[in-house]
């Protein structure tokens, strides 16, 4: 019949458009990401947005703790540390903040907010902006993260920590950036521990 | 891992996608699909099939889970065994005398199928697998796969044997 054969052929020319489909570039370096722990421990991957701002409250925590330990260890250094949330223009979050007492009596503020979760449409703009793997320019896995349990989920955390911070993850300090405060975002999983970072400036 | 995404993600992708008809449900269940590659990679069996079709397997059941959260009437409809015929869109415009019209009939007739027929035109169809292959992917004996292939192919020819008649009557 006619249309059997023009059905045939109209199938064939949706199939030709079909498979010119590509599989998104911005996964590949989630993925990437994530498969560092994964592959070890093995996990089911479930996405629970409680999880993730438990992730970011931990985080959060770990840096307000840092960020004491910091003020305790020299009376030479700056006599206050801060962590401050940062927002990005455009995104919806929600903050979660916490706070934590300092041995000065001074109460240190951290605010973490979770500006992106890497999942769906939200998480393309993390691999558009991620020319190279090579450099903290881009996203790149944590030393400290091996052997983690999996994470299930993974959120995006932006803190700003000092340069000299990042050998607590495992990380040689940049030699321009040890000195001075760090815009950093980390992919943190549900567990609240990182997994990978990269300096954003 | 980056090159397993590379080679046999699109066919993921693209098949959660004409599946759910969801750009994010689709992006969300590939990025499923490969993590659970990343922990599952152990029940991979070389002679059950090949990894693109197990991978397919793996979407298939995270998309059947979606659509049962999110499109609860479309499963109603799981399988057209003894349903009635599409309706040939007879009243459609005149332009659809055209082939790209055509075209565009066929393809929202698919989206059309139900979820049972829909999968087994894609994986054969678009994708050009063989019935082994998507028999693997579904989960059905080759038969079952060679029935729901005829029974998918000739709703959408009834389709368009509407829309050429329509197109006839217009001409004439």
């Amino acid at each position: 019949m006619k249309s059997d054969r023009d059905l045939d052929e109209i199938l064939a020319e949706l199939g030709r458009d079909h498979r010119g489909i590509s599989a998104p570039e911005w996964l590949e370096p989630v993925l990437f990401a994530a498969g560092g722990s994964r592959k070890r421990a093995g996990g089911k991957p479930r996405v629970r947005l409680a999880w993730g701002l438990a992730a970011a409250a931990i985080l959060l925590a770990v840096a307000a703790t840092a960020g004491v330990l910091w003020q305790t260890r020299g009376s030479h250094g700056p006599q206050s540390q801060q962590a401050r949330s940062v927002a990005q223009p455009g995104l919806s979050h929600e903050p979660v903040p916490a706070s934590t007492r300092g041995v000065g009596g001074e109460t240190v503020h951290a605010k973490v907010v979770p500006v992106r979760r890497v999942r769906r449409g939200s998480a393309r703009a993390i691999a558009s902006k991620q020319p190279a793997w090579n450099s903290l320019d881009e996203f790149v896995a944590l030393p400290v993260s091996e052997g983690l349990a999996p994470a299930a989920e993974l959120s995006v955390v932006r803190v700003e920590l000092r340069g000299s911070e990042l050998q607590q993850y495992g990380l040689q300090a940049p030699a321009d950036g040890s000195a001075r405060n760090l815009l950093a975002e980390f992919v943190v999983g549900e567990d609240g521990l990182p997994r990978a970072i990269r300096i954003v400036r | 891992m980056a090159a397993l995404y590379r080679r046999h993600g699109g066919l993921v992708y693209r098949f959660t996608l004409r599946m759910s008809r969801d750009a994010a449900a689709a992006e969300e269940i590939t990025q499923e699909v490969f993590l659970a590659l990343l922990t599952q990679m152990g029940r991979f069996d070389a002679a059950r099939g090949t990894l693109s079709t197990w991978l397919c397997g793996i979407a298939r059941r995270q998309l059947w889970k979606y659509l049962e959260r999110n499109d609860a009437a479309v499963l109603s409809d799981l399988d057209d065994e003894g349903a009635a015929e599409l309706p040939c869109l007879s009243d459609g415009p005149a332009e659809l005398l055209l082939r790209r019209e055509a075209v565009a009939a066929v393809r929202a007739g698919m989206d059309e199928l139900p979820p049972m027929l829909r999968e087994v035109v894609i994986l054969c169809a678009l994708e050009e697998m063989s019935y082994e292959q998507a028999a693997q992917v579904l989960e059905v004996p080759v038969g079952t796969v060679r029935s729901r292939l005829h029974r998918a192919k000739a709703r959408l020819a009834h389709l368009l044997r509407g829309e050429m008649a329509n197109a006839e009557r217009k001409r004439g």
